[in-house]
């Protein structure tokens, strides 16, 4: 049997800008021809800058946002047009954890409300049931006793033990599919670990697919099975973690990988070689490949025609004219 | 003036000592700088690193003397060529010390540049100001120190709006630098940036330190950022400086539990090392825990640290560190490995 869960082919999300009342509207392409297939059980990591349009691309995965082109195939089932009436299933099938608990966690509702509303909204279980499953929940994200949690409302918890609250709410309904946001960026460095290794734990014992997206690289080790790098919207680099850490290809991957920083005492000698300049406006993204301007190893033909994706390996693609046959000049 | 002039070590360019910063609140006294010690030799980089809550920009602020309106209590004695700053009036302090010896980048650049003026005016208006140099004159100097930060002369009519976030971090950066100040306090200077526009605001401030001997004090939650630019590294911890000592030091050898801990919980690109995370979550500043401020979440804790602050330890003349496991007093004696 097939194991692919999702299957995303040629997504875009375009936003109209109006700027004034008669001006033509602009086009925000957000994201821009996004193509990947995930399978059951497995955790990818979608790795890009502010702007590079990968929160776009998990809200239109959650379909909160209507896809502009292209197709979503989730087990088997076009998704892509879905009306909200028709979505129910997928709603509790997939899950959002946010990168602001206290934003994302009603203030209002004490942690038993929050954790029972989905059961509610999915109408599963009777009293008596959902409240073993809220225990079952709030032991699963280790808020123990989960006696003292339940009648707190979300300010009188700290921030990492909302994020559980809000795993634990994604988690209630058993899904199969979890997108998280960003999910520890606003964490303490010394939380943000413990929540990453929680959350693959969750993931490996549950066999729950992840798609985890985040700015920062240095965690993606640790937490996922493949690597998918986005700029200007677009997916450059696909391959599984072990295999993009030891050998990235693209040359904004390799550029990513410079500029982060590591725990040398040397540093403070050297300077990095990171490229010029800053990310592209999505508005008026550069014409050909949308890293040329930036990029140390642009060629002409970067500069006026879009690079096609290029199968290295079966286990690595990378969107890019240096690794193209049709580029005659062939690979550097 | 010459009531406040001490005799000090040479190179030292500036002594903080026993420095405090307490606010008043609604729901008791936050301690946010508490009784914190260091001092910066001229062209040196000191980093202090903690976590969010650690009372780390609440260091800048007091070293800046820009306080809010809620001081508890504000003491110590901040030392700059051997001049006590602590006792200036706030005129005087104005006027020979913020902007003139000692200046700042804020995290944050849209909301610290005035949306209102073009970036050459915004650079040029300390000079203005502070030194009554004629408007034409400053912003010529402004626009050198531009070029200087990598932004070109075609940049110096715009509006703070017309930049990227990268730009307007390096238009802030030239307005620290345009009094010519000997200190410069970069406080997450790149935290609302782009990892590669990171880099490339790391790569210039090496280099401003380079060509003008600038000393920084350099404030960041994040220790592997801090190794690009640090000589020495204060750890910070619920208000108190933990661990003091050079970088290289600090890296191959810390001291402190906690120090320890969080550079183990740093993941890193390069490495296959196992992470590891510290069970718990900082102290609030409104009631920390008695003794030692980590022992809660301390695997090393004793009883003593439950009770007794720990007294700052020097293990050799530049590694302090302010832990009971190191003290001599602490009867158990014996380090741990």
């Amino acid at each position: 049997m097939d194991d692919t869960l999702l299957k995303v082919t040629d997504l875009r999300k375009y936003f109209e800008i109006k700027q004034s009342l008669f001006s033509k509207a602009l086009v925000l392409k957000a994201v821009d021809g996004v193509s990947f297939q995930l399978s059951r059980g497995e955790a990818v990591s979608l790795v890009g800058e502010s702007g590079s349009g990968k929160t776009t691309l998990g809200k239109t995965i959650l379909r909160l946002y209507e896809p502009t082109q292209g197709t979503l195939v989730f087990k088997g089932r076009d998704i892509t047009h879905l009306s909200t009436k028709n979505l129910m299933w997928y709603r509790r099938a997939v899950q959002l954890v946010q990168q602001d608990p206290f934003g994302s966690l009603p203030y209002f509702l004490t942690i038993r409300e929050i954790l029972e509303e989905p059961l509610k909204i999915h109408k599963i279980g009777d009293e008596r049931s959902r409240s073993e499953m809220i225990y079952k929940a709030l032991e699963n994200v280790r808020l123990l006793p989960a006696e003292d949690f339940l009648p707190k409302y979300p300010h009188m918890i700290s921030g990492g033990q909302a994020q559980r609250v809000a795993i634990a709410r994604a988690l209630i309904l058993q899904p199969e599919l979890i997108i998280a946001d960003e999910p520890v960026s606003m964490l303490d460095a010394s939380v943000r670990i413990e929540i990453l290794t929680l959350l693959r734990e969750l993931q490996e014992n549950n066999k729950i697919s992840f798609i985890y997206i985040t700015h920062d690289l240095s965690t993606t080790r640790y937490f996922s099975d493949k690597i998918f790098i986005m700029y200007g919207g677009q997916i450059v680099e696909k391959a599984d973690t072990q295999t993009i850490l030891r050998e990235p290809l693209h040359p904004y991957t390799k550029a990513l990988f410079e500029a982060i920083p590591d725990l040398d005492p040397l540093n403070v000698k050297k300077r990095k070689k990171t490229p010029p300049g800053e990310p592209p406006s999505l508005l008026d993204p550069p014409p050909g490949c949308r890293f040329h301007p930036r990029c140390p190893y642009a060629m002409d033909i970067c500069k006026v025609k879009e690079p096609p994706e290029v199968e290295v390996s079966e286990q690595h693609k990378v969107k890019c004219w240096l690794y193209s046959q049709e580029n005659s000049k062939g690979v550097v | 003036m010459g009531a406040h002039r001490v005799v000090r070590v040479l190179d030292s360019l500036m002594e903080v000592k026993n420095l405090y910063l307490y606010y008043g609140t609604r729901k008791g006294i936050v301690k946010a700088v508490d009784d914190i010690s260091f001092n910066l030799k001229k062209g040196e980089t000191v980093s202090l690193v903690g976590e969010s809550g650690c009372g780390k920009s609440s260091m800048a602020k007091a070293l800046m003397r820009l306080l809010p309106k809620n001081v508890a209590k504000y003491e110590g004695s901040i030392f700059i060529d051997g001049m006590n700053v602590m006792s200036l009036r706030e005129d005087e302090f104005k006027k020979r010390i913020r902007w003139k010896k000692m200046s700042i980048v804020f995290q944050g650049a849209m909301d610290s540049l005035n949306p209102l003026l073009k970036v050459g005016e915004q650079v040029a208006e300390p000079l203005v100001i502070h030194d009554g140099i004629p408007e034409k004159d400053a912003i010529e100097k402004a626009s050198e120190l531009l070029s200087f930060v990598g932004i070109s002369r075609s940049f110096i009519d715009r509006y703070p709006f017309e930049l990227s976030g990268g730009m307007q971090q390096r238009v802030l950066i030239a307005m620290a630098l345009v009094t010519s100040p000997e200190i410069v306090i970069l406080d997450e200077p790149t935290s609302a940036l782009d990892v590669i526009t990171q880099a490339n605001i790391m790569n210039m401030l090496k280099d401003i330190k380079s060509e003008l001997k600038i000393s920084y004090i350099f404030i960041t939650h994040d220790i592997a950022l801090s190794t690009e630019l640090s000589d020495k590294i204060a750890i910070m911890y619920a208000g108190k400086i933990v661990e003091l000592t050079s970088l290289e030091d600090f890296l191959s050898e810390p001291l402190h539990p906690y120090a320890k801990l969080l550079l183990a919980s740093v993941p890193t690109l390069r490495s296959t090392k196992k992470l590891s995370h510290i069970p718990g979550e900082p102290p609030s500043l409104l009631d920390p825990p008695p003794g030692c401020r980590f022992h809660p979440r301390c695997p090393y804790a004793m009883d003593i640290c439950k009770v007794k602050e720990p007294p700052e330890v020097e293990v050799s003349e530049q590694h302090k560190v302010k832990c009971w496991l190191y003290s001599q007093e602490n009867s158990k004696g014996g380090m741990y490995s």
